[in-house]
């Protein structure tokens, strides 16, 4: 009788187990990362008889941890692609959102400005028309600068984000690393596994899977190792190695990740994949650098093509023209670790071919080579890198000094901080150049029928640029100017005297005069406001494919799609992401209903037993009073 | 399938939030009237838009260039009008003088009213816009283009002449200079200028011959000089003999091409000059006019010198004129081009806008049925969130 009495109670005791890892489960139901567990019975060893063998009750095996590694692997990699697209997609919607509003982007105030300009043409003479130009200018300047100063906060976000995400990677790693010992150690002792601490790593391995792609492997001792990047080892046994953000080689304001190997640091930024982290570092490489190019090629072009038509006028004062605009120049970055003394400048030689790439500029001790920074594809360039004969590669032109060593390497951006320094540098309406700085006539003799041209400055730099010039027909066919020589007349063909350029047409008779003077007093001449008036619609950029309007619509389409493209795939992930919980949450999550369902079901197996108990006392009771009479 | 508690909440709240996030786009779409709230909405889209917006700005700005040349231009057509009524009044009163009927005294009368015409003729070719410019000075319009001296009107503007952009590839000049309207009038046929020698004895009037023959034209100045009352002899500027014969009152006299006749009877020493045509400004013609109608007539010859003169004067009046109404043709042509080209933007902007329309426009009648369409649904994820939620085993225990 005492085994049935050591079976129930053996069964008292099971259950009670059961109970408690029963309520275990509820209260942990909202437990993030809680896997679910259960209580394994096993029937005890049976006692031999002569009939054969007696059950002798149940005990527990284990308590049973419900997890899934394939479904929980599924789960950690849907984290890591989805964390990807949100910070991916968080950050370019931020530039989409800069660039969307159509009061606040660069397309109104750049139109209003040639607007502007058009007003002056229609009315050169006031000076309520030239200061709006003037507003309008500084209007474009503002925008442009607030664009540019816009994009750079984002680069500071993403470096703030880098240097998050490396500190929370490191104190995960940490985490992980303290969990394996304890793991390791746990299990040694007991034999058995210590599910909560294991859904603790596990919660781990999820959060940082949201920072980075990592791949794992489990060792026999029930410690993890984490891999990320190309291979490089995060966390081994209890060990972690410590990832550092540290300022790119050529620009500082650029954060890179670090890692520590045993052959010294290494960069391993651009090995970097998936998860937040590498949202962010694909969001540079892949929309906020060439956002940044793009608007500084816009800006760039903006200022050098309206400068070089402004310089081609004059002024009310009857000076030629000025810069009108300002642009940050492109940026030489010398390597870090150059050994040599030697100062590279680059400048902008035909923004026409310029393009919306990086550069890097190396030397090997002979010669100098320039490649794109994004794909390495070699870019040839001309010149020898003098001053008088300068590299000159698509739009830039690069000046090299003396006492570069070999090795030595520089990163030329051509466009990267353009917007930025965007600024207007003339405040007198006066110093518009509305005018062309010549004018023609045909003198009140001519007894022709010739007409000339209101002539076009092809070189405002000519020293006789303002000289009076004296076209005469020695006879209908040819002509002398200044009195000199005998050019053979074709009608409407280019004369090219001074820098100036004229045409003259119809039929000069013998000793017709045509003048080419300064244009003094000519206040109402509105002939370089008309050419800078089309300077928007004329196809500049991309080799005379492109207006600057079309630059700036290009970006605004790239970073648009991009966004968009962030946006489809990640309500795709959204998807992946919630299936895979689904998937994880079925295997390993609580069900109260099931656990009340356990509750009721362990409760009346636990009072079986305790009836079972009462069961022998009842034997024992008859026995005794059997044996007392 | 297993379904854990957790999932059942969240799973709800999930479906919640997206719907939430549907309906407040919606919502943002309805109050702002776009379809597109940023260019990811539509990349390809938003460009357009963007290049379409600047094509309407760009459209408007040439509305309003082509508004400012046609402001300008109907200035100078009418004060065109203004110069033709005085040329034309002139003309009359220059035909009036030549009438036998009158006398010194009332040519002088007629030569004060020319006078007076010269004067508002003079103030007309220093006309000034609303701004104050001159509207004849070309690009000098803070000069005043035409000043008196004691040689006559000067020229001090220049023969710049401003154009205006209408179109995208469109310009039109908002006016002419001084130079183009009031000088550089070809005078006599336009080939050629007869004038009788002031020292001429005879009554010989000469008229403003033609060409008759342009290839056979030799520009050079001839002088017919009369040797006897009845023979006369052309020299051309070397004093060469190029045609010679004799005088009939009335009769053709040609060579080279030109032909002219003289009437009257020439005395013997009488001589005329066929001179090629220069520009004339149209001041001198008036100067010239008013110094004939005021030099004495006293005899025969007195009048032919008149007649010879005041034909002189009709002639370049009528070149002058002529002349104006060229002008006045080109002003009016380019005044019904812009209409032309104002039309043609309207149109032009017009169809951008409906462009733009499409594409960033809301439907607002499909945004209106989609937004009741996700409150119903979000209504509905609410309840049954509610009603699955207090689902438990736990109620009935």
């Amino acid at each position: 009788m005492a085994d049935i009495l050591r079976t129930a109670m053996t069964g008292l005791v099971a259950f009670q187990r059961a109970l408690s890892t029963t309520g275990h489960n509820i209260s942990n139901a909202n437990t993030q990362g809680y896997s679910r567990q259960r209580v394994d019975f096993i029937s005890r060893i049976p006692q031999p008889s002569g009939g054969g063998f007696i059950g002798s009750g149940t005990q527990v095996r284990t308590v049973e941890r419900i997890y899934n590694a394939f479904v929980s692997g599924e789960l950690m990699a849907a984290n890591s692609a989805h964390s990807r697209l949100d910070a991916f997609y968080t950050l370019a919607a931020r530039m989409d959102d800069m660039l969307a509003d159509p009061q606040a982007g660069l397309s109104p105030s750049l139109q209003a400005f040639f607007n502007a300009v058009q007003d002056v043409a229609d009315d050169p003479a006031s000076i309520p028309a030239r200061q709006t130009l003037l507003s309008e200018a500084e209007a474009l300047a503002d925008r442009f600068q607030s664009l540019g100063r816009g994009f750079a906060e984002v680069n500071e976000q993403v470096n703030e984000r880098v240097k998050a995400s490396v500190d929370h990677i490191n104190s995960l790693a940490e985490g992980i690393a303290k969990l394996n010992d304890e793991i390791v150690r746990l299990s040694g002792g007991f034999g058995q596994p210590p599910n909560d601490l294991l859904d603790q790593r596990d919660m781990l391995l999820r959060e940082l899977s949201q920072e980075i792609d990592v791949s794992t492997l489990v060792q026999d001792d029930g410690a993890i190792n984490v891999f990320i990047g190309n291979g490089q080892t995060l966390v081994i046994g209890s060990q972690t190695n410590v990832l550092k953000a540290a300022g790119n080689v050529f620009n500082p304001t650029s954060m890179d990740v670090v890692f520590p190997g045993p052959a010294g640091n290494t960069v391993i930024t651009s090995q970097l994949k998936g998860g937040a982290l590498g949202g962010v570092l694909d969001f540079r490489r892949e929309i906020l650098d060439p956002a940044r190019n793009a608007l500084g090629r816009v800006a760039l072009s903006v200022a050098e093509t309206v400068n070089a038509q402004h310089r081609e006028g004059m002024d009310l004062n009857g000076q030629l023209g000025l810069d009108l605009f300002a642009v940050g120049p492109p940026q030489v970055l010398p390597e870090s670790g150059n050994t040599g003394t030697a100062s590279v400048t680059a400048a902008v030689s035909d923004v026409g071919a310029l393009t919306t790439a990086d550069y890097v500029l190396s030397y090997d001790g002979v010669n100098y080579t320039l490649a794109r920074a994004d794909t390495g594809a070699a870019v040839p360039m001309t010149g020898s890198g003098s001053v008088a004969d300068p590299f000159v590669a698509e739009g830039l032109s690069i000046v090299v000094g003396a006492g570069a060593a070999a090795g030595d390497r520089f990163s030329i951006q051509p466009t990267r901080t353009a917007a930025n320094g965007f600024k207007t540098l003339i405040s007198d309406p006066a110093r518009i150049a509305a005018a062309a700085p010549v004018r023609t006539l045909a003198a009140a003799g001519n007894m022709g029928d010739g007409v000339v041209s209101a002539g076009e400055v092809i070189d405002s730099t000519d020293p006789n640029l303002l000289s009076p010039v004296t076209i005469q027909f020695t006879s209908p066919t040819t002509y002398s100017i200044n009195g000199a020589g005998s050019f053979p007349y074709t009608p409407q063909s280019d004369i090219d005297v001074n820098g100036v350029r004229v045409q003259i047409d119809g039929a000069p008779a013998t000793g017709d005069i045509f003048t080419i003077e300064a244009n003094t007093g000519g206040v109402g001449d509105n002939r370089n406001a008309l050419l800078m008036g089309v300077l928007p619609t004329t196809d500049i950029l991309d080799g005379g494919t492109a207006s600057f309007q079309d630059g700036y619509g290009r970006l605004v389409a790239q970073v648009g799609s991009a966004t968009r493209q962030a946006d489809v795939n990640l309500q795709a992930q959204s998807i992946v992401l919630s299936n895979a919980e689904l998937a994880q949450e079925s295997t390993s999550g609580v069900n109260l209903d099931e656990e009340a369902a356990n509750l009721i079901r362990f409760q009346q197996s636990y009072q079986a037993a305790a009836q079972l108990i009462g069961v022998v006392d009842e034997l024992f009771q008859t026995l005794m009073s059997t044996v007392r009479r | 399938m297993r379904v854990a508690s957790q999932t059942i909440a969240r799973q709800g709240v999930e479906a919640m939030q997206k719907l939430s996030a549907e309906l407040a786009r919606t919502q943002r779409q309805i109050s702002s009237g776009r379809r597109m709230l940023s260019p990811s909405d539509d990349p390809a889209g938003s460009a357009q838009a963007l290049a379409l917006t600047r094509a309407i700005e760009q459209t408007g700005q040439h509305q309003r260039n082509a508004e400012i040349a046609r402001n300008r231009l109907a200035l100078e057509e009418e004060v065109m009008i203004g110069v033709g009524n005085i040329l034309q009044r002139v003309r009359e009163l220059a035909l009036q003088a030549n009438n036998a009927t009158q006398t010194d005294e009332t040519r002088g009368f007629i030569a004060a009213e020319v006078r007076e015409m010269l004067d508002e003729l003079y103030q007309l070719s220093n006309t000034r816009d609303s701004e104050d410019h001159y509207l004849f000075a070309g690009y000098s319009v803070r000069t005043q283009p035409f000043v008196r001296d004691a040689a006559g009107v000067q020229y001090r503007g220049d023969q710049g002449q401003r154009l205006l952009q209408i179109g995208q590839d469109r310009q039109i000049a908002d006016g002419d200079s001084g130079a183009r309207v009031f000088q550089l009038i070809r005078n006599g046929n336009g080939v050629f200028t007869t004038t009788a020698n002031t020292a001429n004895t005879g009554t010989g009037v000469i008229d403003e011959g033609s060409v008759v023959d342009p290839s056979l034209l030799v520009p050079d100045t001839y002088t017919v000089n009369f040797t006897t009352a009845t023979d006369y002899e052309v020299l051309d500027s070397s004093a060469a003999v190029v045609a010679s014969g004799t005088y009939a009152d009335g009769n053709a006299i040609s060579f080279n091409g030109i032909q002219f006749s003289i009437s009257g009877q020439p005395a013997a020493g009488d001589s005329f000059t066929i001179s090629p045509s220069v520009n004339r400004d149209v001041f001198a013609m008036l100067e010239d006019l008013i110094t004939t109608l005021e030099t004495g007539t006293f005899n025969e010859t007195g009048r032919a010198r008149l007649t010879n003169e005041v034909n002189t004067a009709l002639t370049d009046l009528d070149r002058a004129i002529g002349h104006v109404l060229e002008v006045r043709t080109l002003v009016g042509a380019r005044l019904s081009a812009i209409e032309t080209q104002q039309d043609n933007n309207e149109g032009l902007t017009l169809q951008l806008k409906e462009t733009l329309s499409g594409i960033q426009d809301l439907d607002y009648a499909e945004a209106l049925t989609r937004l009741n369409q996700q409150l119903g649904v979000l209504e509905a994820a609410q309840q049954s969130f509610v009603r699955v939620q207090n689902l438990s085993l736990f109620n009935f225990l």
